[in-house]
């Protein structure tokens, strides 16, 4: 029994692997639209003055930001789940009807609630909380979902043969735990229709905290939402499909132990660092921004863990797309969790706040570290559960390039106009006087918006090339043994 | 020379020139910016150098080193794990991290005595003893050229870069007022504050033309504001002015004190009123400015009273 | 220890969540009640201006559009005072927003005005050539929701007590009311009566059209709020 090789079933981790790519796609190209919006505002109305409503910079936004990282990243994050759950914990989703049920649910109404989302924010019906936008029954909904999440990680947990966790699964579990207790919090509201039924829209609410406390809870949700959705769930992937690509051990045992703990302590600390020199306590600043530097070392450990898994191991990267996407996306997994901290810091925060170089940081590490790694994802489970080899290689190396000359070109662009816009916002003449207009500072940067624009092109056509590849991979690409499925992933020319 | 390496060093390169050519645009590193601009930059400098340089580092391990250690005793779905010690390097800066912590908040930088606000404070008048010091007394060319500095920041939005009040959105400042707007003000009235006290401008039904002994009429209206708008060098019109507004205006429309403002030309006077109170008129309201200093007023009255004389 | 809550998923869930949750306890708490207590001065919105903060945040202004004015001379001098806690304290939810696409607004209504922003919301561009602000041309015919606006006063007066139809302290030393209807249709009202004050001052042929056959546009209501934002 024991030695028999399990039938794994990847019915769930497969319908999320197809939502994966399609928003992907979809989320990537609103943000391509909101990057074109940005260098060239006659982009507003790229539908007509009637639907301009709809298609405007503001509106778009929020969809952006919730399709990729609910929308693909959690996707991945799943179809990862289903996948990799099985495979380390021992057992198979098949051999639970029940666990099975809660996977199809999970998913369904998971879809039905996107569906919902993205109407909703169509219609601007948004608390205008960054990352948390969802009125309360679309709330209500998100809860039903991560607790049918729970039932299926802690169901598998529970009938495993796998006695001890593997370190995937110990970050799997934080980002459930955490995510819970942070959209909780976050979503405390109170839907007017419970005060005054009858009176306007009965999907309004309150937010429970007022002003400078509804900022504090915002940004402690906001900056752990990054943790616990942006960084947990993908390194429990790098810990799985690196080692597995490869073929090689985990380099330190320790290393992970400490990484996670780590990380686990001192992550939660650091949300003061989005609200520097705002009107919360001087003390909370000072400790996000203390533990931000300390978050350094923690975020670090897995990247260089994973490095070293690659020792000796350069003709691997050299042959291989798909480790060349994970050995990039550990690079900038650390470049952004070293530039995170340096823009806690108070000083540099005076500068970089408000500006460009904040959401260049966010997208080296979306594109860069979590983009890069739910590809790789997606691409080495794509053969195992579909029987087929990857359909090109050679089209996976172009993508790797594509995508990463535009991640490049996305966040030098925004890199240059953070600064650029920072110091100018601060300039005083000869006299003391402001040196530049607002506007001043918003047509400089027009080169630079360009530039990010290409850029972000760039990486939605690669995603396409990602879709393309994967279509075919599922559909007419060579069918596989077992055999040839241990470890690197099979591809065709 | 290794490729990585090189690459490494292109990376560091390409980002430390854009990083110049940013800071080049924005007017470079020194100035007023200071403590901030510097360390901005410097944290720049510093994130690329360290990340290309670690990462590098790395990349020869896989280059020229091999995997080793004791392998631990599970595995899972055939990873497994070695049970190597720390990178040593890693373990040290960690502890370091943690023991900088501890100092910062105890002694560096203890948690109680730092206030943003005392800090804005002595910014503040640190910069305000500088500047009064050095602009005591400007001359009429240095006052003109501050107003013109505060009024691209301030005034454009709203009067345009040229002042033109861009297209009738706001007054055009490069002459005393348009015919529309006294036409407005004639059917009116006007209560804002020109002449600093709520004396008001009565509005036709309180205009009486001594000449025709009667309330000034639609067709005077018209001649009069076209008189008034053409800086009262025409003809026509120049009797109702004499007829109706002269009595407060003055003869040549240079206003008397107490009693009515100069229409005749943009005074520094009348300006200051503007600021102080704002002004709303045909095209629409204009906001009052009480934030600028008083130094700043008088740079910005001399700014704008110098457009309209050619 | 670890190996062991490795092999005891329950032990191990429990652990990870009291080392996530201490940092929450420590650095939410204990200024909680602080922060919640109004300045001098600090008024809770009227039924159009709070309409008109709907309207803000249905078209996520925020995302473009800080309200913070952080504590240097730069700020102070662009935006006016810095940003201090008890301004906000009738602000559900917050709206410091983090990108600065566009200026700071906190105090937007010291410095622009009515005909300003109708100009300006119609279409940027010809107010601030250059300006990537997209038009807003929807505002000038949809028609507020003054009824979820009021659902709102209610449910704040009643439950976190915001003092409508209270004597407060202004900065000045006088007293100010905000009224607060006791029906939707004196809400209805009132909110139409504070929209003919802005719509006197806007040229829109449309909109005075619309305000005086009893509608509020959006535009209206938003510029309400901008106005009062100081
Ligand atoms: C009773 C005195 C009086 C008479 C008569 C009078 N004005 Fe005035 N006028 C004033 C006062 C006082 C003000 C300033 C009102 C204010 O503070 O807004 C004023 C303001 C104005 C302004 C506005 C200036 C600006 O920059 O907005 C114009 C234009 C003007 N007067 C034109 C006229 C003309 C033309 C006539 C005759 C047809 C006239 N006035 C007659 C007292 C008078
Ligand atoms: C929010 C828009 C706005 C801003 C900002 C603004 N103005 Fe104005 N200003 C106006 C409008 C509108 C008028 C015309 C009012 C009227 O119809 O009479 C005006 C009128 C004036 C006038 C009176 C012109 C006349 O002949 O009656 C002066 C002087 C003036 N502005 C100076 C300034 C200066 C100096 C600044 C900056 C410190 C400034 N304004 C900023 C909107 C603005
Ligand atoms: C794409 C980004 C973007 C969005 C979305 C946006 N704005 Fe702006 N906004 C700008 C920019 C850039 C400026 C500066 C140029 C200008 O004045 O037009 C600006 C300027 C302004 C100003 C002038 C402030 C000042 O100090 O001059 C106001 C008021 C304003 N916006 C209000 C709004 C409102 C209300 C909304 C939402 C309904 C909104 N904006 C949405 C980008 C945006
Ligand atoms: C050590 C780790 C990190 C630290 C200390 C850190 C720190 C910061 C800081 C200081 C800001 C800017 C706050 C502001 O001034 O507005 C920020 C913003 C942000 N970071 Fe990080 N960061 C880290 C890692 C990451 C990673 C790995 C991601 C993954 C993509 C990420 C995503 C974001 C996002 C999305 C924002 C924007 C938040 C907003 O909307 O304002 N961060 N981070
Ligand atoms: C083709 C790829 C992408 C492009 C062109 C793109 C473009 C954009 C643009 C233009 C913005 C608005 C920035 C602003 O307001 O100044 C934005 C915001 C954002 N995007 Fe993307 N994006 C892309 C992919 C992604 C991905 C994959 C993620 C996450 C996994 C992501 C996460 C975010 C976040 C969190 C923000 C908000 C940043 C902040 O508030 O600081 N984006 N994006
Ligand atoms: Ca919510
Ligand atoms: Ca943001
Ligand atoms: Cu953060």
């Amino acid at each position: 029994m024991e030695n028999r090789p399990l039938e794994y079933d990847y019915t769930v981790a497969k319908l999320f692997m197809y939502n994966t790519i399609f928003v992907g796609i979809v989320g990537m190209l609103v943000g391509v639209i909101l990057a074109w919006q940005m260098a060239f505002p006659g982009v507003n109305t790229f539908l007509g003055v009637n639907l301009a409503e709809y298609t405007n910079f503001g509106r778009l936004r929020p969809l952006h930001t919730d399709s990729v990282i609910y929308g693909f990243v959690l996707s991945g994050v799943w179809s990862s789940w289903y996948y990799i759950g099985q495979r380390v914990l021992k057992v198979s989703m098949a051999e639970s009807k029940f666990l099975m049920f809660v996977g199809k649910a999970h998913f369904w109404i998971y879809m039905a609630a996107s569906i919902v989302i993205v109407i909703s924010l169509l219609f601007g019906i948004t608390s205008s909380k960054e990352y948390s936008e969802f009125e309360w029954p679309l709330d209500a909904g998100i809860v039903i979902i991560w607790v049918l999440w729970g039932i299926s990680i802690f169901g598998l947990i529970g009938i495993r043969r796998e006695k001890s966790l593997y370190i995937s699964i110990w970050y799997f579990i934080a980002t459930f735990l955490a995510v819970a207790m942070l959209h909780i919090f976050n979503n405390a509201e109170v839907p007017t229709w419970l005060i005054a039924p009858g009176v306007g829209s009965w999907y309004h609410s309150v937010s429970m905290y007022a002003g400078t406390n509804d900022a504090l809870v915002q940004w402690w949700f906001g900056h752990n939402a990054v943790a616990f959705v942006l960084t947990t769930p993908i390194i429990a992937m790098i810990y799985y499909f690196l080692p597995k690509e490869s073929g090689q051990a985990v380099y330190s045992y320790k290393l992970s132990l400490l990484a996670f703990w780590g990380l686990m302590f001192v992550y939660l600390w650091a949300g003061g660092h989005h609200l520097l020199f705002s009107t919360v306590p001087d003390w909370m600043q000072t400790m996000g921004s203390v533990f931000s530097v300390v978050l350094i070392l923690p975020s670090w450990g897995s990247a260089i863990n994973m490095l070293l898994t690659m020792k000796g191991e350069w003709q691997q990267v050299a042959a291989s797309p798909l480790i060349k996407f994970m050995i990039m996306a550990s690079t900038f997994y650390m470049f952004s969790t070293l530039e995170g901290p340096i823009q806690a810091i108070k000083s540099v925060n005076a500068l970089a706040h408000f500006t460009d170089w904040i959401v260049g940081h966010v997208h080296d590490g979306a594109l860069g570290w979590v983009g890069f790694m739910v590809i790789a994802a997606m691409f080495h489970m794509a053969p195992r559960i579909f029987k087929r080899e990857i359909y090109s290689k050679s089209l996976m190396g172009t993508q790797f390039w594509i995508q990463t000359l535009g991640v490049i070109l996305y966040f030098t662009s925004m890199w240059i106009a953070g600064i650029t816009q920072g110091m100018m916002w601060r300039a005083h003449d000869e006299f003391g006087n402001l040196a530049y207009s607002f506007i001043d500072t918003v047509a400089v940067l027009h080169p630079y918006f360009t530039i990010r624009a290409v850029g972000g092109t760039l990486y939605l056509v690669g995603m396409f090339m990602f879709a393309y590849n994967m279509y075919k991979t599922m559909t007419s690409s060579r069918v596989v043994e077992e055999s040839e499925l241990q470890n690197a992933t099979p591809m065709g020319a | 020379m290794n490729k990585t390496v090189l690459a490494a060093i292109a990376v560091i390169v390409a980002m430390l020139g854009a990083t110049y050519l940013a800071v080049g645009t924005a007017g470079g590193i020194g100035g007023d910016g200071g403590l901030v601009n510097k360390l901005a930059v410097l944290g720049a400098v510093v994130l690329v150098i360290v990340t290309t340089f670690v990462v590098t580092k790395y990349v020869r391990q896989m280059q020229n080193d091999t995997a080793s250690g004791k392998l631990a005793d599970e595995n899972w779905d055939g990873i497994g794990e070695y049970k190597n010690e720390l990178p040593f390097g890693w373990a040290v800066i960690f502890l370091g991290s943690i023991v900088w912590a501890i100092w910062y908040f105890l002694a560096g930088y203890p948690v109680n005595s730092y206030s943003q606000i005392g800090e804005y404070n002595k910014e503040v008048t640190v910069h305000d003893v500088k500047f009064n010091e050095q602009y005591k007394n400007m001359d009429d060319e240095t006052l003109k050229e501050m107003g013109g500095s505060i009024f691209i920041v301030q005034c454009a939005p709203c009067h345009g870069l040229q002042a033109d009040g861009l297209g009738g959105k706001a007054a055009d400042l490069h002459e005393r007022i348009s015919a529309e707007s006294v036409k407005h003000v004639l059917m009116n009235g006007s209560s804002n504050n020109l002449l600093g006290t709520s004396m008001p401008m009565p509005d036709r039904n309180g205009l009486l033309n001594t000449n025709t002994n009667a309330l000034i009429t639609d067709a005077e209206i018209d001649a009069v504001s076209k008189y008034v708008a053409g800086g009262l060098k025409a003809t026509e019109g120049a009797d109702v002015f004499a007829g109706a507004c002269a009595a407060c205006h003055g003869a040549d429309g240079k206003g008397m004190e107490m009693v009515a403002p100069n229409i005749a030309e943009m005074s520094p006077a009348m300006i200051d009123m503007v600021l102080n109170h704002g002004k709303k008129g045909a095209m629409g309201t204009m906001p009052a400015f009480t934030n600028l200093t008083e130094v700043q007023h008088k740079a910005v009255d001399a700014y704008v009273s110098s457009l309209s004389k050619k | 220890m670890f190996h062991w809550l490795e092999k005891n998923p329950f032990f191990f869930a429990v652990a990870v969540f009291v080392v996530i949750a201490f940092a929450g306890l420590v650095e939410i708490l204990p200024n909680f009640a602080q922060a919640s207590r109004p300045i001098v001065g600090a008024k809770p919105y009227s039924t159009l201006e709070l309409t008109g903060r709907l309207v803000y945040i249905k078209n996520s202004c925020n995302a473009c559009h800080s309200q913070l004015i952080r504590p240097f001379k730069s700020e102070t001098d662009r935006y006016g005072h810095y940003s201090t806690s008890g301004e906000y304290a009738y602000d559900r939810p917050f709206l410091w927003g983090s990108k600065r696409t566009g200026p700071d607004l906190m105090r937007v209504g010291n410095y622009r005005t009515t005909d300003w922003h109708e100009n300006h919301m119609r279409n940027p561009a010809e107010v601030v050539p250059g300006s990537i602000m997209p038009a807003y041309t929807w505002m000038f015919t949809n028609v507020a929701d003054v009824d979820t606006a009021y659902a709102e006063q209610l449910t704040i007066q009643k439950l976190f007590g915001v003092p409508y139809n209270a004597e407060l302290p202004m900065a000045d030393g006088s007293k100010a009311t905000v009224a607060l209807a006791d029906t939707l249709d004196g809400a209805r009202a009132s909110a139409l009566e504070e929209a003919k004050l802005i719509a006197a001052d806007m040229k829109d042929q449309g909109v005075k059209d619309a305000v005086a056959a009893g509608q509020v546009p959006e535009i209206v209501a938003l510029i309400a709020y901008l106005n009062r934002l100081k």
